[in-house]
Parts: structure tokens; C-alpha cells; sequence
């Protein structure tokens, strides 16, 4: 007899339980159909950029080129555009571009910066997995080709350092009236733009035989390390300092600062590399004696366009040449002089870019083993 | 005098002992490290270390720990450069802003600490997360820019100086005393120790161990926010990258300086010291010419020595 109660009981719970279970189940799928879902419309190609950090005025400006690619050629808002930020992770890099591919069923076109080379095949062969086209900037490992993975990996592009660093090495050494002796800040060691500017700087001192490099350190493109690296220096060279080479603008500014502490701010020529924001300031006042800009808001803008208009079907990567795959961006050389008429034109102002014309400002394809 | 009171004496002055030894052994290998000029290097890349580090000391003395400070002095520092920018520095109100940085790191650090307590939640992921969250609130108030202070007053911290050593050094020395009073004559910071000793004793004792913690975060982002102040004297730049790297060092400082991570020991001038030790390898790193790429190694095998001789194994039972 009570057993019997008991079960009679039981199964009324049970049953209970699961006919509130089911009442709960089926209202919150009602529910969850009423709230407006982020449904990808399926005429709409999504578009991500990913890159390092939005610390470097350098991101911001490629974030700012893709943007307006966005708003003005592709009509959307400028949310629409996905920033993948990796904080100089691989592994967060290649797991947000994963992500994004899946999210996106493939449909998606993707402007990134692999972090370092050899992060640049997984990241491409990730997203050609996904059916997703990417344009990568900056960092591949040389023996690895866009033609070799196909139509999904659109283009890479690159911006020599050599050339351009040569240039302000020998505006530094001519500075420097051709003798005494030069620190060096680098960037990360692996990445390839901090190893040309390097050898772009060698080559410029082979020039001037009396011209001595005391000490090259990497400073990680990061301000405060930079700082604390030419502070040093100073103790450790002294007065033989007569020159500063800096890989980027970001390291330049902590290096001139340790030489503000020292009074010598404006007194030893510093150069630098990418056109920061506050670089023309610093150019005006003297303390910055040159850089080297890459336009970055190009940069942004036409890698995306070019993923864009291949996932399109605008044009077909694997009918293309080789030189319009793999190509470089344009740089200009920027000191004193020149500082006020580039803010002019290019600070100032955007210039309206023609975002469907790729290779028109292009320096020419990308070579190999020149050191 | 017995052997362990002259052992514990010996081991008090460890710290200071490896920091001469330090000094000596660079000093040695190129003796331009001994100038004057050299030791205000140091200085200046300290003093803000140094802040930081007495903040996360108050923290560490009390048994717990303290992660935030990267987001939490990134975050000062734009809100001072914000404020003192636009309020026309040092000519207009903006000296407002230097109080207001520090305002804004005590009560970030109150609502972590209160967040702590109440959710009952490890301080070690309650610290972590406040500092995301700083990061993140710099993002958005920086919206990716930097902010550059260049009001030559404020500047003066860093380039105007006194027997050699500049003005920030003596900031640092002010806040220092400041905070050696805290932990010496105020009862907060009987408290404190008394807490990090044993926390069911001062319970049973009949203190408030929430208010305690609370106001232990509290001070400790004072002191994240008189760094920051100095971070920005330093570089003359606001953004997030102020606080990078903080929070290895700052923390490593607690600990080569002989303060123990478990809690009741240490002190401020512990800090001090060890703040130094990982300056001067820092800096003599670079002054001997060691080739970067084997500088964190040594930089890390020099912290183990350093911490393994401050530690006294004999009164910790277990090391964690």
C-alpha cells in the first residue's frame, strides 16, 4: 500500500516537473523569436579587420582607411565593420579570424595582420578553410605565396623597410656630420619590418665608414621600454651618442623623452619610421629629424577592398599577376620641411581614395633574399 | 647572541645586501654605472615602480593580492591628462587634475576591494578583472589616442632637478614617508598586519576584516594613482601602455624585498629595496651589455636568488 502511494506520488512529480519543463521550453523558444536576431542578411558579406592594438596610431589609421571603405563605398555604418584586436597573441589572432569565418558561414571578407610570419599560414589556410577571403599585410614567411593557397588568400602586402630606412639612416649620419656613433631601438625581433629597417640602417652606415653602432636593442615598438633602453644607453655611452635610429615613432617619443630628462632633447638627432599623429609636432620642434610614412589609412582601406571585391567576384586573384599579389605599399620620406605641406594634404584632410584602384599606388612586387 | 636571532638579523638585511652587490658587480664590469647621472636614471625609472609597488605592498602585508594596477594606472593617467589637458594645465585649473587622478585610483581600488569582500570572491581574479576593466575604460575614454602632457611645469618633475635628482624622485621619497607613516603609526595599518598574521585571530580580536580589506584596495589605489602621475611625468604621454609591465614588477619588488606573499611580514621599506634591486638589474643589464635577448633570463634567474634568500624557510611551513 505505501509503496504504491509512493510511486503514485512520484510519477505525479515527475510528470509535473516535465509538463512545467516543456511549458518553460516552448515559451522561451516564443520568446526568443520575438527578440530581433543578428542574422546575417544573405546578400551581406561581412568585414573584419585584425590587428595588434588600438595603443599605436598606426592601427587606428589602417582601422580609420578600412572604415571608410566601409561607410562610403560599401554604404553601411561604420559598426560594420569588425575589429579583431589580437594584443600581439598568434594563438587569440588566428582564434578570432576562426571565429569570425565560422560566424559568417565564410561569407566574409578579412583585412588582418598576422602578428608575425609564422603565423600567416595558419591564418590563411584557416580561412580558405572557411571559404573566406583575407588580404594580409606585413607578416609572412618568405617561402609561403598567395598563388600557392589560392583564390581565398587574395593578397599580401608589404612595405619595404629597407629603402625607406637607408634613406633616414643617411639623413641621421649626415646629421651627425658623417662621424661619432649611433644607438639603435628595434621592434619585436621576429617581425619582418623590424629586421629590414635594421638592414636598411646597416647598409646606410656601410656608407659612412666613421660612423660607429655602439649598441642596437629591441625595444618591442613599445614607448616606455624604449625609454627605459635609451636612459641606458646614456649611462652606458655617454657622450659618444651622437645619433639615435629608432624603428618606429612610438620608440622615438620615449627615446626623446630619456633625452629630455637629460636636457638633450633637439640637441642629437633621432629618426623614426611611420608618421605617427604627434611626429609632425615633434618634427617642427626639432627633436625628430625624420620618418617615413606608409599611409596606413591606405593600407587599411585597400586590403579590405580587395578581399571584398574577390569574395564579390569583382575579379578572380588566381587571373591576376603575380605582382599584384604579392606587392609593396608606397612610403614617403618626411623631415622638417616637408612636415607642414603632408599635414596639409594628408593630416588636415583625407584624401579621397578610388578604393577599387589596388595597384595603382603600388611600389612594385615584393622581392626576396636582398640581404 | 643565539644563532637564529643573528640568523633572522642577517636575513632582515639580505635585500639590502644583494642590492650593494648588485651594485658593485656592475660597477665593476663598466664604471660608468656608479655616476651620479646613472643613479638619477635609476631613479627616474623607478619612481613610479616604486609607487606602485608600496600600493600592492599594503595588499600582500594583509594576505592578499593585488593584480589591477596595469588597468588601474592606465586609467588614472588618462583621466589626469584628459582633465589636465583640457582645463588649460597648469596657467588654468588643471592642477586640479593631480588630485582627481589620485581621487580616481582610491575609489577604483574601494570598489574592487568592497567587490572582494562582498562577493567573497579571491582577490586574486577580483584584482585581475578590475584591472581589465580599467584597461578597458582607458580605451574608451582614449578612443585609441594618445594624450600628450607638455605643460613644462609638469614636466619639471622629470627634466627641473635638485642635487642631480630629479623633482619625481623626491615625489616618490614624499609619498614614501607618506605611506612608512601609514604602515608605523596609523592604526589601518596595525590592522593590516595584524590581519595578514592571522585572520581568524583578528576576527576573534574584534576588528572588521571587510572594512580592513576595503580600505586596504583603497589605499592601494592611492598609490596606483600617484604612480600613474609619475608614469605620465616620465614619457609625457597618456595611454594604455602607462601601466605596462607593472604588475611583474611591482610585484617582484614586493617580493625580492623580503616582504612574504603569505602575509604579516614586510613593510614598505622592504619594497623599497627590492624596487631598486629590479631597477639597477634593469638598467645595469643594459650598462654591462648583456645582448637583449638573454636579458630576461638573467633577469629572472637574478629574482630567484634574490627571493630565495630573503625567504626564511624556517617560519613558513608551506610554501604556496
Amino acid at each position: 500500500m505505501p509503496f504504491i502511494r509512493s510511486f503514485i506520488e512520484r510519477e505525479t512529480l515527475r510528470r509535473r516537473d516535465f509538463l512545467l519543463a516543456g511549458a518553460y521550453g516552448l515559451g522561451g523558444l516564443a520568446a526568443s523569436s520575438v527578440l530581433p536576431t543578428k542574422a546575417i542578411a544573405a546578400e551581406e558579406m561581412a568585414v573584419a579587420w585584425s590587428y595588434r592594438d588600438r595603443s599605436n596610431p598606426y592601427w587606428n589609421s589602417i582601422a580609420a582607411g578600412a572604415e571608410n571603405f566601409t561607410t562610403d563605398t560599401l554604404g553601411r555604418k561604420k559598426e560594420a565593420l569588425t575589429h579583431l584586436i589580437n594584443e600581439g597573441s598568434n594563438a587569440k589572432s588566428l582564434a578570432d579570424i576562426k571565429s569570425f569565418v565560422a560566424k559568417t558561414s565564410g561569407k566574409c571578407a578579412i583585412g588582418c595582420d598576422p602578428n608575425d610570419s609564422p603565423n600567416c599560414r595558419p591564418v590563411v589556410e584557416a580561412v580558405k578553410g572557411g571559404n573566406g577571403y583575407i588580404t594580409t599585410i606585413w607578416n609572412k614567411t618568405d617561402d609561403l605565396h598567395p598563388w600557392d593557397i589560392g583564390d581565398n588568400w587574395v593578397a599580401h602586402i608589404g612595405w619595404s623597410g629597407l629603402e625607406p630606412a637607408e634613406n633616414t639612416a643617411t639623413l641621421l649620419c649626415k646629421a651627425m656630420g658623417g662621424k661619432g656613433g649611433v644607438v639603435g631601438l628595434g621592434g619585436i625581433a621576429a617581425n619582418i619590418p623590424a629586421i629590414e629597417r635594421k638592414q636598411g640602417m646597416v647598409n646606410a652606415l656601410k656608407k659612412f665608414p666613421d660612423v660607429k653602432l655602439l649598441d642596437y636593442q629591441a625595444a618591442d615598438w613599445d614607448t616606455t621600454k624604449a625609454n627605459a633602453i635609451m636612459s641606458s644607453y646614456i649611462t652606458t655611452y655617454g657622450d659618444q651618442i651622437t645619433g639615435v635610429f629608432c624603428a618606429n615613432d612610438t620608440m622615438a617619443f620615449g627615446a626623446i623623452e630619456a633625452l629630455r630628462a637629460e636636457g638633450l632633447a633637439g640637441k642629437v638627432p633621432v629618426t623614426a619610421y611611420d608618421c605617427a599623429s604627434q611626429t609632425l609636432e615633434y618634427l617642427k620642434k626639432g627633436e625628430l629629424l625624420a620618418t617615413v610614412d606608409q599611409n596606413p589609412y591606405w593600407g587599411g582601406g585597400v586590403s579590405l577592398a580587395l578581399a571584398y571585391y574577390a569574395a564579390t567576384g569583382k575579379f578572380k586573384p588566381s587571373d591576376e599577376p603575380k605582382a599584384h599579389r604579392e606587392f609593396y605599399g608606397p612610403t614617403i620620406l618626411i623631415t622638417k620641411d616637408d612636415a607642414d605641406a603632408f599635414k596639409k594634404k594628408y593630416v588636415d584632410s583625407m584624401p579621397k581614395y578610388d578604393w577599387s584602384d589596388f595597384w595603382g599606388p603600388s611600389n612594385g612586387q615584393i622581392q626576396y633574399n636582398r640581404y | 647572541m643565539p644563532r637564529s636571532l643573528s640568523n633572522n638579523l642577517l636575513r632582515q638585511f639580505v635585500p639590502v645586501l644583494v642590492l650593494i652587490a648588485l651594485c658593485i658587480a656592475f660597477a665593476l664590469i663598466n664604471p660608468n654605472f656608479l655616476s651620479v647621472k646613472n643613479f638619477a636614471r635609476i631613479g627616474i625609472l623607478a619612481a613610479p615602480t616604486l609607487l606602485v609597488a608600496i600600493g600592492v605592498t599594503f595588499v600582500i602585508i594583509m594576505g592578499s593580492i593585488d593584480l589591477s594596477m596595469e588597468g588601474v594606472v592606465a586609467f588614472c593617467a588618462m583621466v589626469f591628462a584628459k582633465v589636465f589637458v583640457a582645463y588649460g594645465g597648469f596657467h588654468g585649473w588643471g592642477w586640479t587634475a593631480l588630485i582627481l587622478a589620485v581621487i580616481v585610483g582610491a575609489t577604483v581600488g574601494l570598489v574592487g576591494g568592497i567587490a572582494q569582500v562582498w562577493l567573497k570572491i579571491p582577490s586574486f581574479m577580483s584584482s585581475l578583472s578590475m584591472g581589465y576593466i580599467g584597461l578597458g575604460a582607458t580605451f574608451v575614454l582614449s578612443e585609441g589616442y594618445r594624450i600628450s602632457v607638455e605643460d613644462p611645469i609638469f614636466r619639471s618633475l622629470l627634466t627641473q632637478r635638485v642635487f642631480q635628482m630629479p623633482y619625481m624622485v623626491y615625489f616618490a621619497m614624499i609619498a614614501l614617508l607618506f605611506a612608512l607613516f601609514i604602515e608605523r603609526f596609523s592604526v589601518l595599518g596595525r590592522n593590516i598586519f595584524a590581519v595578514g598574521g592571522g585572520e581568524e585571530q583578528a576576527r576573534a580580536s574584534g576588528l572588521n576584516i571587510a572594512r580592513i580589506r576595503a580600505l586596504a584596495f583603497a589605499i592601494a589605489g592611492l598609490f596606483y594613482g600617484l604612480g600613474a602621475l609619475l608614469s605620465v611625468a616620465r614619457v609625457g604621454i597618456a595611454d594604455e601602455t602607462n601601466g605596462s609591465n607593472m604588475m611583474f614588477t611591482s610585484i617582484t619588488a614586493v617580493v625580492v624585498g623580503g616582504t612574504s606573499l603569505g602575509g604579516g611580514h614586510g613593510g614598505v621599506l622592504n619594497t623599497l629595496v627590492g624596487t631598486l634591486i629590479v631597477a639597477v638589474i634593469g638598467n645595469g643589464m643594459v650598462v654591462i651589455g648583456l645582448p637583449s635577448y638573454i636579458q630576461s633570463g638573467v633577469l629572472g634567474a637574478i629574482v630567484i636568488v634574490a627571493v630565495a634568500l630573503s625567504t626564511n624557510r624556517k617560519t613558513i611551513r608551506f610554501i604556496k
